[in-house]
């Protein structure tokens, strides 16, 4: 009998390691080619080193489609749902951020899990819009 | 044989209270300090920090303890002293308090001490710092005991921590 899994997606945003749910990440790609007003540089998980790659995630809300631009992909694990865990009470409600949801237990220790779209709504740093884009 | 009248009913210490408190002491902020020792349940050995972003200072992070995520509670920085120095020796106190599940970090762990009751005095009347959080003074053969009444500590840093989803609009 096989055990449930998730698909995690890890990324990097600066010097440290991230996860979340695949399906919340529409498509990855270059950044170059995406208007600054649907760039989020800055979040709660920090800066990233560059401007390079990005994570196309669309919104809970209006399902505007905003690019939370990362500094590397890692890649796509399946791990067991029992490695999937909530932030324990204390600290979520400690957290200034929303987007932080859980852990994900790799390699038996704890990465953070990200709400994708929470995060990109959150948009502390959202690089300056010059034109409203037509999408949203 | 003794008049039942003059003779004391059933056994004294389920009428009064016992002579000695227990209280569960830690070494920080340069002093010692403890909590009711009912609110710990285990002391261990902290594991790998993971940080968390948008934290307040008084929760460095979280590190896994047979499996589960635990919150670590640095008292020196919520009460606007220096953090505790964080080593692959440091120990935490692990302790509910109401809905919170927390480690407390600390300089050392002492474990359980007894204060006699009559020794326990009022804490000084200051309101800042960490004598804000003190229910009491005490002392043993070791010397001085500041008594942290560690639920309102708890309740307290969680409400000056901005509340999830506020802090970014």
């Amino acid at each position: 009998m096989s055990e449930a899994t998730s698909e995690i997606l890890l990324f990097q945003v600066g010097p440290r390691a991230f996860a979340a749910v695949v399906h919340d990440a529409v498509r990855i790609g270059s950044v170059r080619e995406v208007p600054a007003g649907d760039l989020v540089v800055e979040t709660a998980l920090g800066m990233p080193f560059a401007r390079e790659r990005g994570i196309v995630v669309a919104s809970h809300d209006d399902g505007c489609e905003r690019t939370l631009v990362v500094d590397q992909v890692i890649g796509v694990r399946s791990v067991p749902e029992v490695d999937v865990q909530p932030l324990p009470a204390f600290a979520a409600a400690c957290l200034s951020s929303g987007a932080v949801i859980g852990f994900v237990m790799i390699d038996e220790a704890p990465m953070l899990l990200v709400d994708l779209p929470a995060l990109v709504r959150e948009r502390p740093g959202a690089a300056p819009t010059e034109s409203p884009t037509e999408r949203c | 044989m003794a008049d039942p009248k003059e003779a004391p009913q059933g056994d004294p210490a389920a009428q009064a209270p016992p002579p000695e408190a227990w209280f569960f002491c830690l070494r920080l902020l340069g002093g010692r300090y403890a909590f009711e020792a009912p609110l710990v349940t285990e002391v261990v050995r902290l594991g790998p920090l993971t940080r968390l972003p948008a934290a307040p200072a008084f929760l460095p992070g979280v590190f896994t303890h047979r499996g589960e995520v635990l919150p670590v509670l640095d008292i020196g920085q919520l009460v606007g002293h220096g953090a505790v120095t964080i080593r692959p020796s440091t120990r935490a106190a692990i302790v509910h308090c109401g809905p919170w599940k927390v480690a407390v970090v600390s300089d050392a762990v002492e474990g359980l001490v007894a204060i006699p009751r009559r020794a326990l005095e009022a804490p000084p009347a200051e309101s800042s710092g960490v004598a804000e959080f003190l229910s009491a003074v005490g002392r043993d053969r070791a010397g001085s005991i500041a008594i942290l009444d560690l639920p309102r500590l708890v309740e307290t840093a969680r409400a000056r921590a901005v509340p999830a989803g506020s802090g970014h609009a």
